[in-house]
C-alpha cells in the first residue's frame, strides 16, 4: 500500500490530543446516592460474556480515534496493490499520415483505436483513462478520465492527420504523467518500429501493406508538347505498376507507362502529354491500388491559364521599350491608342491600363494602371504631379530603396543594382501607401501600391527615353517584377505537401476567399491583407475561390502526403520513458467509500460533542 | 424544614378519610371481627357443652328440644392494635427523592384511618437495631391529633436493620396489622421480620418507598456513587444504556423479590413512589391489594 497524498497523514497526529482531552475531561462524577444496592445489584444483570462491555468505557475515545483515522487515510489516498485493482493508463495515439494505410479496409489508425478500446472495456472498474494524440502537434484529448463509455467515445472521434508526426512533446509528456505517478501503464499505439523503448507497452498497427507512391512530378512544354517526368517508388515489395496521365479532369488517360519499381528505390517515367501545353489541370496516377492511396496520384494546376489580361497603351510617343519588355514578360495581347482616340472613345475591359507622358482625366476603376512620365495629377490616382526636376548633368542618379519589407524586396527581386540615370524626372507627392522602389532626393521615381479604386498601380515618374534604364539588364527584370506587383498570382506554385504554408494573393477588390479541403471542410480566409496564409492539413485537392467584384474566380493547388509517411515501415530511435516503474494502482472502487467516511466521522464528532454536553451537564 | 405533618396535612387525611368511609367498608376489613368466638352480642355457632364450660351460655331451648346440653357461642369482638414501623434509615431520608416525607405521610394516615376504626395505633421507628417508639397507643383522635406531631422529630439517619430490630421487640399476638415502611433497598435481612409478624397472627402490610430516580434513573456517564448510609460502598461505572437496562432488571428483581416473600407469607405489599399523591396510593394502590375492601 502507498499514499497519493502522504502529507494527509499528518492527521493522525490528532490521535494523542485526543487522548489528552480525553484523560483530562473524561472524570468519573461522584455523587452520593440514597443506596447503592440496585446499583450493585445490576452487576449481575449484566451480558458480562460481552467483550465490548470492556470497552465501553473508552467506546466514544475509539470511536473518535476511528475516525480521525478514517479521514486521515481517506485524505491520504491510500493506494491497495490487490489483484484485479484499477490502473492509471496512459495512451499516445500515432496521428501520423501513414496511420491512413488501410489493410482489409480498416486503416491502421483505426486497427489501434480498437486496441486501446479494447484495453479500455477490459481494464477494472475506476480506472483512470489519458489520450495523447500525436499528430503535427501533440495534443492532451482527455486526461485521467474515469469513464470508460466517455474515454471511448472520445477516442472514436478521433481521426489521422496526413503529416508527420514528432513524439518529442509526447515523450515529454508521457515522462511528465510518470514522473508523478509512477505506476501509471503507458501504452504506444503506432505504427513504427521502435530499436528501444522503456516504461511503455507498444502496440504495433501495421502489417506489411503494399504502397506505392508518385514524387517530384514535374511537367515540362517543349515546342508546344508537353511532357510530364516524376518518380515512382513501391515501399514493401519490388513491383510493377502503371503510371496514367489524364488532362483537364478527363477519366481517360493520355499517356500511361509501365514502371518496374525497386523496393525504396525511386524509378523514373517520362509521359507524353501531347497537344497540350495550355492544359488547365494534370493528374499523374498510379493505376494499381495499395494500402495508402493519398500518395498514388498528383495532381497539377497550370498558373499561367489563369492570369490571362489584356494590355491598353495609351501614348503620343514611341513605346517601343515598354511594349518590347511587357512582350517579353509574357503579356502578348496588347492594344495601342493615341490620348486623343482614348480621350474620345470609352476604353474598357482591359487588365491594364499603361499611361505613357499622358494622365487622363478619369481614371479607369476595372484594370490596374501604370503610368510611366504623368503630366497632371488625375484624382484617385493616389499621388500628385508636384512639377519636373531636372539635376545638373550627369543627372539624377536614382537610389534603391534598402528596405527588407517583403514588397521591396518582391519588387527588386532579380535587380542587379546598378545605377540608373535620368535627366528629369516628374516630381511625385503620394497620399495613399505606395511602396517606392527607386527614388532620387527624397522623391519617389519608381513606386507602386493601390489607387482609388483599389486597383493595382505603377509608376515610373520619368520618361524612360531620357534615361539609361531601357539600355540596363535591370529593365526587363524590373518589369516582370512590376507586372507580377500588378497581376499577382492567386497562388505561386500549386503543388505543395501537407503541412506547407500556401500564400494566398489577395488580389483589387477581392470580396472573399474560400479555401475548401479535399475532406470537404471549408474555411474562409482574412482578406484585409494583400496575403494571406493558410496552412494545408490534409492530402489532396485544395480549392480556392475568390471573389472579385462578383465575380467568382478559383485555383486549385495540390496536397502531397509528406515522403516520410509514405513509408509503410519507419524504425525509431527510441522512445524511451526514464525512472522506475512501480505496480502502485489506482483503488478505483474504494473511492467513493471517501464520502462514506466522511459522513461516519461527522457522526462520530456529532456522538463525541453530544456525550461532552451530557457530562457537562451532570457537573 | 417544614413540617410534614401538618395543619394541611391532616384535613387532607381527614378529607381522605371521608372519601374512604363513604365508599368502602373500612381499612384492614372494617369491623375487626375476631376469628376466635367472643363475648360480643353477635350470635355465630352451637357447639355440645364439655365438662368445664361456662354454665351460663348454656342453651336451655336446646336442651329442652334435644335433651343435650348445647352452648350458644357468640362471636369475639377485639379491638385492634395497629403497629406502623418506619424504616429511619439514611437511605430514606438522603437525597432529593423525599421517601422520608412520603413514609411519614403514609404512616399519619395510616394511622388516623385506624384511630377513627376505633383502633389502638403504634408508631415505631427503626433505626439500627433496635426498634424506637413514637407514639404508642394511640385511642381516639384526640389522641391521634396530640400526638401525630411527634412524627415530625423522626429524623432518618444511619443504618436500619428491620429483623433484627423487630424480632426483639414487642408485637403482639393476632391484635391487628403491623406495617413496615421502608425503602428495602438493603443486604441486611428483612424476611425474618415478616414471618415473625405472621407467626404472631398479625396482619402484615409492606410498603416499599422509592423515589423517582431510583424507580427511572435517567443518569448516563461515568459516575462514582457512594453509598449515604455507608461512603465505603460505592460503584463506579460508565453508565450506558446496558448498565441502565441492567438497573432495571435488578430493580424488578429486588420489588418481585420483597413481593413474592410477602405474597408467600400472606403478606400485604405495596411499591410506593415518593411522588405518588396519597390519593392515588389509598384508592389505588391499596384497593388493588385488598388491604381496603
Amino acid at each position: 500500500m502507498s499514499f497519493l497524498y502522504p502529507l494527509g497523514l499528518l492527521g493522525l497526529i490528532a490521535i494523542p490530543v485526543l487522548i489528552i482531552i480525553y484523560i483530562i475531561k473524561n472524570k468519573y462524577t461522584e455523587q452520593v446516592i440514597s443506596a447503592t444496592y440496585l446499583w450493585t445489584l445490576s452487576e449481575k444483570f449484566l451480558k458480562r460474556k460481552n467483550p465490548i462491555n470492556r470497552l465501553t468505557g473508552i467506546i466514544s475515545l475509539i470511536l473518535q480515534m476511528l475516525a480521525v483515522i478514517f479521514i486521515s487515510f481517506a485524505i491520504a489516498h491510500p493506494v491497495f496493490v490487490l489483484p484485479g485493482a484499477a490502473n492509471d493508463f496512459l495512451f499516445i495515439i500515432d496521428g501520423s499520415g501513414s496511420m491512413n494505410i488501410a489493410s482489409n479496409g480498416k486503416t491502421r489508425f483505426d486497427a489501434g483505436k480498437d486496441e486501446i478500446v479494447s484495453l479500455i472495456k477490459d481494464s477494472a472498474d475506476g480506472s483512470t483513462y489519458t489520450l495523447i494524440f500525436a499528430a503535427e502537434e501533440t495534443e492532451v484529448i482527455y486526461e485521467n478520465l474515469d469513464d470508460k463509455e466517455r474515454a471511448v467515445n472520445f477516442l472514436k472521434e478521433l481521426s489521422p492527420s496526413f503529416l508527420a508526426s514528432g513524439f518529442t512533446d509526447a515523450i515529454s509528456a508521457a515522462q511528465n504523467y510518470f514522473n508523478e505517478n509512477s505506476g501509471v501503464k503507458t501504452v504506444l499505439v503506432t505504427d513504427k518500429d521502435y530499436e528501444n523503448y522503456e516504461n511503455v507497452t507498444l502496440i504495433k498497427v501495421s502489417a506489411g501493406e503494399q504502397n506505392y507512391a508518385l514524387s517530384e512530378v514535374t511537367p515540362s512544354l517543349s515546342g508546344g508538347k508537353l511532357s510530364v517526368s516524376g518518380t515512382a517508388y513501391s515501399y514493401e515489395s519490388d513491383a510493377t505498376v502503371t503510371v496514367e496521365l489524364f488532362v483537364n479532369g478527363s477519366d481517360s488517360a493520355v499517356a500511361s507507362q509501365q514502371v518496374e519499381l525497386k523496393k525504396l528505390e525511386g524509378s523514373q517515367f517520362t509521359l507524353d502529354g501531347g497537344d497540350n501545353a495550355d492544359y488547365r489541370s494534370l493528374r499523374v496516377a498510379i493505376k494499381e491500388g495499395d494500402g495508402l492511396s493519398l500518395d498514388n496520384e498528383v495532381v497539377l494546376h497550370n498558373i499561367k491559364t489563369d492570369n490571362s489580361y489584356k494590355t491598353l497603351i495609351i501614348s503620343e510617343n514611341q513605346t517601343f521599350f515598354i511594349k518590347t519588355a511587357l512582350k517579353a514578360v509574357g503579356n502578348t495581347q496588347i492594344d495601342e491608342v493615341t490620348p486623343e482616340k482614348y480621350e474620345l472613345a470609352d476604353y474598357s475591359g482591359y487588365g491594364l491600363y499603361v499611361y505613357d507622358g499622358y494622365s487622363p482625366v478619369i481614371m479607369p476603376s476595372d484594370g490596374a494602371v501604370w503610368f510611366i512620365n504623368p503630366t497632371v495629377s488625375t484624382e484617385k490616382s493616389g499621388f500628385s504631379v508636384q512639377g519636373v526636376v531636372e539635376p545638373e548633368a550627369p543627372g539624377a542618379v536614382f537610389v534603391y530603396n534598402p528596405s527588407s519589407a517583403t514588397r521591396v524586396k518582391n519588387l527588386l527581386r532579380g535587380v542587379v543594382k546598378d545605377d540608373i540615370t535620368a535627366f528629369k524626372y516628374v516630381k511625385c507627392g503620394l497620399y495613399r501607401n505606395f511602396t517606392t522602389a527607386l527614388s532620387h532626393g527624397g522623391n519617389p521615381v519608381v513606386f507602386a501600391g493601390t489607387n482609388g479604386y483599389g486597383n493595382r498601380e505603377m509608376v515610373f515618374a520619368f520618361d524612360i527615353s531620357d534615361s539609361d534604364l531601357a539600355m540596363s539588364v535591370n529593365f526587363t527584370t524590373l518589369v516582370y517584377n512590376l507586372l507580377s506587383y500588378t497581376f499577382p498570382s492567386i497562388v505561386d506554385e500549386t503543388v505543395y505537401y501537407c503541412g506547407d504554408t500556401v500564400l494566398v494573393n489577395v488580389l483589387a477588390n477581392c470580396n472573399s476567399i474560400k479555401a475548401e479541403a479535399p475532406s470537404g471542410k471549408t474555411e474562409y480566409l482574412d482578406v484585409s491583407n494583400e496575403i494571406c496564409e493558410y496552412t494545408l492539413k490534409e492530402a489532396g485537392v485544395y480549392t480556392f475561390t475568390l471573389i472579385i467584384s462578383n465575380v467568382s474566380r478559383t485555383v486549385n493547388v495540390f496536397s502531397q502526403l509528406p515522403e516520410a509517411e509514405r513509408f509503410t515501415t519507419v524504425s525509431e530511435q527510441s522512445f524511451v520513458i526514464s525512472g522506475e516503474a512501480s505496480e502502485q494502482k489506482r483503488d478505483g472502487k474504494y473511492e467513493d467509500l471517501l464520502i462514506l467516511f466522511i459522513i461516519l466521522a461527522v457522526i462520530f464528532i456529532a456522538d463525541w460533542m453530544v456525550y461532552c454536553y451530557e457530562q457537562y451537564q451532570l457537573r | 424544614m417544614s413540617l410534614v405533618i401538618n395543619e394541611e396535612f391532616l384535613q387532607q387525611i381527614e378529607l381522605l378519610q371521608i372519601l374512604i368511609k363513604n365508599n368502602v367498608a373500612g381499612l384492614f376489613g372494617g369491623n375487626h371481627k375476631s376469628k376466635t368466638f367472643g363475648s360480643s352480642c353477635e350470635f355465630s355457632d352451637y357447639r355440645e357443652y364439655v365438662a368445664g364450660d361456662d354454665i351460663t351460655k348454656i342453651d336451655w331451648n336446646a336442651f329442652a328440644r334435644f335433651d343435650k346440653l348445647y352452648l350458644k357461642l357468640f362471636l369475639d369482638e377485639r379491638q385492634m392494635h395497629t403497629r406502623i414501623y418506619i424504616d429511619a434509615s439514611r437511605s430514606m431520608g438522603y437525597g432529593k427523592g423525599k421517601k422520608d416525607e412520603q413514609a411519614l405521610k403514609l404512616a399519619a394516615a395510616l394511622a388516623y384511618l385506624s384511630v377513627c376504626e376505633m383502633d389502638k395505633v403504634s408508631i415505631y421507628v427503626i433505626r439500627d437495631r433496635q426498634v424506637e417508639e413514637v407514639v404508642t397507643n394511640m385511642l381516639g383522635k384526640e389522641s391521634y391529633l396530640n400526638s401525630i406531631g411527634k412524627l415530625n422529630e423522626i429524623t432518618f439517619d444511619g443504618d436500619s436493620y428491620i429483623s433484627e430490630a423487630i424480632l426483639p421487640s414487642t408485637v403482639g399476638y393476632g391484635d391487628g396489622t403491623s406495617v413496615i415502611i421502608s425503602d428495602f433497598l438493603t443486604d441486611n435481612n428483612y424476611e425474618d421480620a415478616i414471618d415473625h409478624l405472621a407467626g404472631k397472627k398479625r396482619d402484615i402490610l409492606c410498603i416499599q418507598v422509592l423515589s423517582k430516580e431510583e424507580l427511572n434513573p435517567k443518569i448516563r456517564g461515568k459516575m462514582h456513587f457512594f453509598d449515604s448510609e455507608n461512603t465505603s460502598r460505592f460503584y463506579r461505572k460508565n453508565i450506558n444504556r446496558e448498565i441502565a437496562q441492567a438497573y432495571k432488571k435488578a430493580l424488578e428483581y429486588a420489588t418481585g423479590r420483597i413481593g413474592d416473600y410477602c405474597a408467600a407469607r400472606g403478606a400485604d405489599y405495596m411499591l410506593v413512589s415518593s411522588e405518588d399523591a396519597l390519593n392515588d396510593i389509598f384508592f389505588n394502590k391499596l384497593t388493588v391489594k385488598g388491604v381496603i375492601k
